[in-house]
């Protein structure tokens, strides 16, 4: 197999694998938030999933492999599925928000404890967050808050060291509850750095 | 075969349940990951034995929110806790069929090992032997993260699992310690639990 089309497949991997753990973070964060926002979110990328998990699929199965190869193979359209199962899952959390039950408050408490808190705040042009990587900006360090995904306009984005923080852009972290006033003024730029 | 545990009721809060159901499911999810990609037995092994654990304690978290529900409203109420707690079993049940890839021999593509390794932190798995110096050390004491990048996501004790451990947990001879963190940092916590090390680095 050319090296180019094995790229391609391992990018569709890691894509479908991003994705899905990214609506696990939304359908929790949906229910903790009690925001239909977050969890029409997560119904859309559902749908995108299915696509990706079929262009995955194709690409594997277009691969040209060898018969003693198939194994190898078989493991990546395994993982696939998963993905596509963990989607599911994360679908059927926020589908709990969508029909308005109203969350039970057991919920809400079992899913502060496990993730302590979650919080949004929206990065200001006057933040000293804007135009940093995550890996720069060290907001765990400062502040003991994650960053859970950022929210950019229309799209979601799974954070990742390299990811680029730029003025406009929501932050819906999670941590220690005596962190998330730091992490407030860390966006709004009202932080001395 | 597997063996069938007998469930029976035990009175445990709704609440206890969910959290360790979640937290159990997201362990596992990172761990059969890490067994397939890096194609560690003992990884996918944990997980399935994790994935018993999820299973009863789904049942018994059924059961607690039967008892709860004494009328329509409570009905309603708390079958959102029954989705979000089945959904999260599903996602064990996903990890293990993760697994599954690891122990059948099923295997993924060596090069897909290799991306990943670029993409992904490492999650690893050090048992403790007699003699290493992480013994009857709290983790505040030996500050992991700062000496070589790593942090330890779980414990598992004998039987136990400890999530998330405190900062004042004592690490016991015996323990198996899951640690996330960099290739390089991993392995040397492999060595220090190990005993091949013998010293820790400023």
């Amino acid at each position: 197999m050319d090296k180019e089309h094995f790229e391609r497949v391992v990018d569709a991997l890691v894509t479908l694998k991003d994705t899905s753990e990214l609506m696990l973070d939304l359908a929790y964060s949906s229910i903790l938030l009690n925001s239909r926002e977050l969890a029409r979110e997560v119904s859309e990328l559902e749908d995108y999933m299915d696509s990706l998990h079929t262009d995955f699929e194709l690409l594997v199965l277009s691969s040209g492999f060898k018969p003693e190869e198939s194994k190898d193979f078989l493991g990546l359209i395994r993982l696939g599925v998963v993905t596509e199962q963990i989607a599911d899952a994360a679908a059927q959390i926020a589908e709990v928000v969508l029909r308005e039950l109203e969350p039970h408050p057991v919920l809400k408490l079992a899913i502060e404890e496990a993730e302590e808190t979650v919080t949004s705040a929206q990065v200001s042009e006057e933040s000293i967050l804007d135009g940093k990587t995550l890996r720069e900006a060290r907001i765990a360090d400062e502040t003991g808050m994650w960053i859970l995904v950022i929210k950019r306009g229309k799209t979601w984005i799974r954070p990742r060291p390299s990811t680029q923080i730029r003025a406009g852009d929501t932050l819906i972290a999670s941590g220690y509850a005596d962190g998330e006033e730091d992490f407030e003024r860390l966006a709004s730029g009202t932080a001395r750095p | 075969m597997d063996e069938w545990e007998k469930i029976e009721y035990k009175p445990i809060s709704v609440r206890n349940l969910l959290v360790e159901i979640k937290n159990l499911s997201e362990l596992m999810l990172d761990l059969a990951y890490s067994s397939a990609l890096f194609h560690s037995i003992e990884l996918a092994e944990d997980v399935l034995e994790l994935e018993k654990r999820v299973d009863t304690l789904a049942y018994l978290l059924k059961m607690n929110t039967m008892i709860a529900a004494r009328d329509a409203n409570d009905a309603e109420a708390l079958l959102g806790v029954s989705i979000v707690a089945s959904s999260a079993n599903k996602i064990s049940d996903a990890a293990a069929d993760i697994a599954y890839i690891t122990l059948r021999e099923i295997g993924v593509h060596p090069l897909v090992r290799e991306v990943f390794e670029r993409v992904e932190e490492h999650l690893g798995r050090a048992e403790v032997k007699p003699g290493s110096i992480l013994v009857r050390k709290t983790l505040d004491e030996l500050d992991l993260a700062a000496r070589m990048g790593v942090d330890v996501i779980a414990v598992r004790r004998r039987k136990d699992w400890i999530l998330d451990p405190k900062e004042a947990e004592s690490i016991l001879e015996g323990d198996i310690l899951i640690a996330r963190g960099t290739a390089a940092g991993i392995n040397e916590l492999k060595d220090l639990a190990a005993g091949i090390m013998k010293e820790l680095e400023d």
